[in-house]
């Protein structure tokens, strides 16, 4: 197990987009020390910040971690990397495979453009977790994301594929979906906003945009083998479909073939 | 000239010395504001080149809602003069556009160009204020997103009956020249897409295009220099000595609340409201005259304002085009452009010596 132990709170935003465990797996200590994760013209390396200790195994800790670190995880593609502490905006960005964990809080942009692996934030999200980020295409692409406590606002704004549970989550949920899947204990005003599909799983909502209607009362086999799906996750968010839900169809402003369950 | 360093007045040498110093010792710069002519935004982005800093606008809100809504969905927009002259139908939403020279004009003119020419002009209003005199007003309690989103369910035939929000939809499909009237940064980057596809979904069956009002800052000119400067949109940073474009990083209010910044330097040769955080940073203000005196900043520097006492290329809201303003009265203030160059030389001199 390679550690990264962050020594004092780094003096700007770093870039750990390098920063994997495979890629320090072909690494000796000078060379990963030299790795620049600076952003301004400082020109901080991973050395100044962190001190690195290396055994070529394909599981990475990052000891400390920080507001300031952005895309830690980002284009990961195998091994586990695990925070201890939190870190900043784009966590998980692009990453196609592997595990990534949090125990802290994340900024905003979490595991956007994903499309494999699992992602955890013990903590909160901030806002446009599973989001796109600017002139992206999508926002989650297949990954799955679980955040344990609170996602801000616009949660899985734009996803194209995958899966996101979290706790409470902001305003917007699954605004502008393309597809996929969203699970979370409540979400704010205006869930499924623009959204094209996708389903929204709810325990509670805000105000609902006038432009989802309400479908009826309906308890599918569908909606038992999502509840046998989650369950493996989360069993919290198994449990908000162990009954009779509420569907409304939307977004009607755009071709409304989504759907957002909630409790009835 | 008049400049000052922590309000005492001292020549242009002294403050340009001084702004270079304070400058090349930060680490993590922002060039913020760039309300000013063209020359002086290219100047800007030099010297941000120059010392790794990074750029943010005045009016980076609403520039950022319209650009990534156009950047995911596009756009389908008139110039004022076009709305002028050919709409039979104007939608204002929100209350903004009610504040707006433009919307005045348009209720005081009729089509004379196009299809609906000799035409009466109809004005209507989702979610602006009580008692404007306009045809039609829609509410918009929820927000105006989700208003304009309703607004497109009847427009697409997802939602039908009577009402207020089905009768706004039937006489924009009705309409020979539809021209909806907004502001970016009061919709916000979900509304303009929303109404972009409002708009989009129109001209299937006939015309209608977005407006959307430029602010009292210039950041539709900055947008065109940043384009073919960098070629990307305007906050970028240069901390890695090439142009990053990062619309949540280079946020200049954000980076200050997070104390990321070290040193600003504030380019307002037109008039733009100082943001809160520039006073509690080490800051150098470059301000039109008149606008703002000592106590603006730690350095003020006082310059020529374009297109009144100095020449320069302004944005031309009515056509939607960089134009040259000449200047209107004689001055001995330098332009914008010129003091940030002798800032640019000075720190790169000062960094041979």
């Amino acid at each position: 197990m390679s550690v990264l132990t962050l020594r004092q709170a780094p003096p700007e935003r770093l870039d750990f987009l390098n920063i994997n465990p495979l890629a320090l797996g072909r690494l000796s200590q000078g060379e990963a020390e030299r790795l620049p994760v600076g952003t301004t013209r400082r020109g901080l390396r991973l050395g100044d910040c962190f001190s690195v200790s290396l055994d070529g195994a394909d599981t990475l800790v990052v000891e400390g971690g920080h507001e300031r670190l952005d895309r830690v995880g980002a284009a990961l593609a195998d091994g586990t990397l695990r925070v201890v502490g939190d870190v900043g905006q784009r966590l998980g960005e692009g990453m196609t495979g592997g595990v990534l964990s949090v125990s802290g809080h994340a900024g905003p942009f979490a595991a956007t453009g994903a499309t494999g692996g699992t992602i955890t934030i013990a903590g909160d999200a901030g806002d446009h977790a599973g989001g796109a980020v600017y002139a992206a295409k999508a926002g989650l692409d297949g990954a799955t994301l679980i955040v344990r406590g609170r996602a801000g606002r616009h949660l899985g704004d734009r996803m194209r594929r995958g899966l996101i549970l979290a706790g409470d989550a902001g305003d917007m949920a699954g605004s502008r979906m393309i597809a996929g899947t969203i699970a979370a204990r409540s979400v704010g005003d205006h869930p499924g906003y623009g959204m094209r599909r996708g389903t929204l799983v709810v325990g509670g909502h805000g105000a609902m945009s006038p432009t989802f209607v309400e479908t009826g009362t309906h308890d599918l086999v569908f909606l038992r083998l999502l509840a046998r799906a989650l369950k493996r996750l989360s069993p919290e968010h198994a449990e908000l479909i162990d009954r009779p839900l509420r569907r409304y169809s939307g977004d009607l402003a755009t071709i409304g073939k989504g759907e957002i369950w909630a409790s009835a | 000239m008049a400049a000052w360093i922590k309000g005492g007045a001292t020549d242009a040498d002294g403050a340009i010395a001084a702004a270079a110093t304070l400058l090349s010792a930060a680490h993590a710069p922002v060039v913020a504001g760039l309300c000013a002519d063209v020359a002086a935004v290219r100047a800007a982005y030099r010297l941000a080149g120059s010392i790794g800093a990074s750029v943010d606008t005045a009016g980076a809100e609403g520039t950022y809602a319209d650009l990534g809504s156009l950047s995911r969905v596009g756009a389908m927009t008139a110039t004022p003069a076009e709305a002028v002259g050919r709409a039979d139908v104007v939608l204002a939403v929100g209350a903004r556009p009610w504040g707006a020279p433009l919307l005045k004009r348009l209720s005081e003119t009729k089509p004379t160009r196009g299809r609906a020419a000799g035409a009466a002009r109809s004005l209507l209003a989702l979610g602006g204020p009580s008692g404007t005199g306009a045809a039609l007003a829609c509410p918009a309690e929820a927000g105006l997103p989700a208003a304009l989103a309703h607004l497109r369910a009847y427009q697409r035939g997802h939602l039908a009956g009577d009402g207020p929000v089905a009768d706004l939809a039937t006489r924009l499909a009705a309409a020979q020249y539809g021209v909806v009237l907004y502001d970016p940064a009061e919709l916000g980057e979900a509304g303009v897409e929303m109404l972009t596809g409002l708009v989009m979904g129109l001209n299937e069956t006939t015309r209608c295009f977005a407006l959307a009002l430029a602010g009292p800052d210039q950041d539709r000119a900055v947008v065109q220099v940043a384009a073919w400067t960098t070629g990307q949109p305007p906050r970028v940073g240069f901390g890695r000595h090439v142009p990053e474009h990062d619309p949540w990083r280079f946020d200049a209010a954000r980076q200050a609340a997070a104390g990321e910044v070290d040193a600003v330097l504030w380019l307002a040769a037109l008039p733009a409201p100082r943001p809160g955080w520039l006073s509690t940073l080490p800051a150098i203000a470059l301000v039109g005259a008149g606008s703002a005196g000592a106590e603006a900043a730690e350095i003020v520097i006082e310059v020529g304002v374009p297109g009144e006492s100095l020449g320069g290329v302004l944005w031309n809201e009515g056509r939607a085009a960089l134009t040259y303003r000449a200047a209107t009265g004689p001055t001995d203030l330098p332009s914008a452009a010129d003091v940030l160059a002798r800032i640019t030389h000075a720190i790169a001199t000062g960094k041979d010596a």
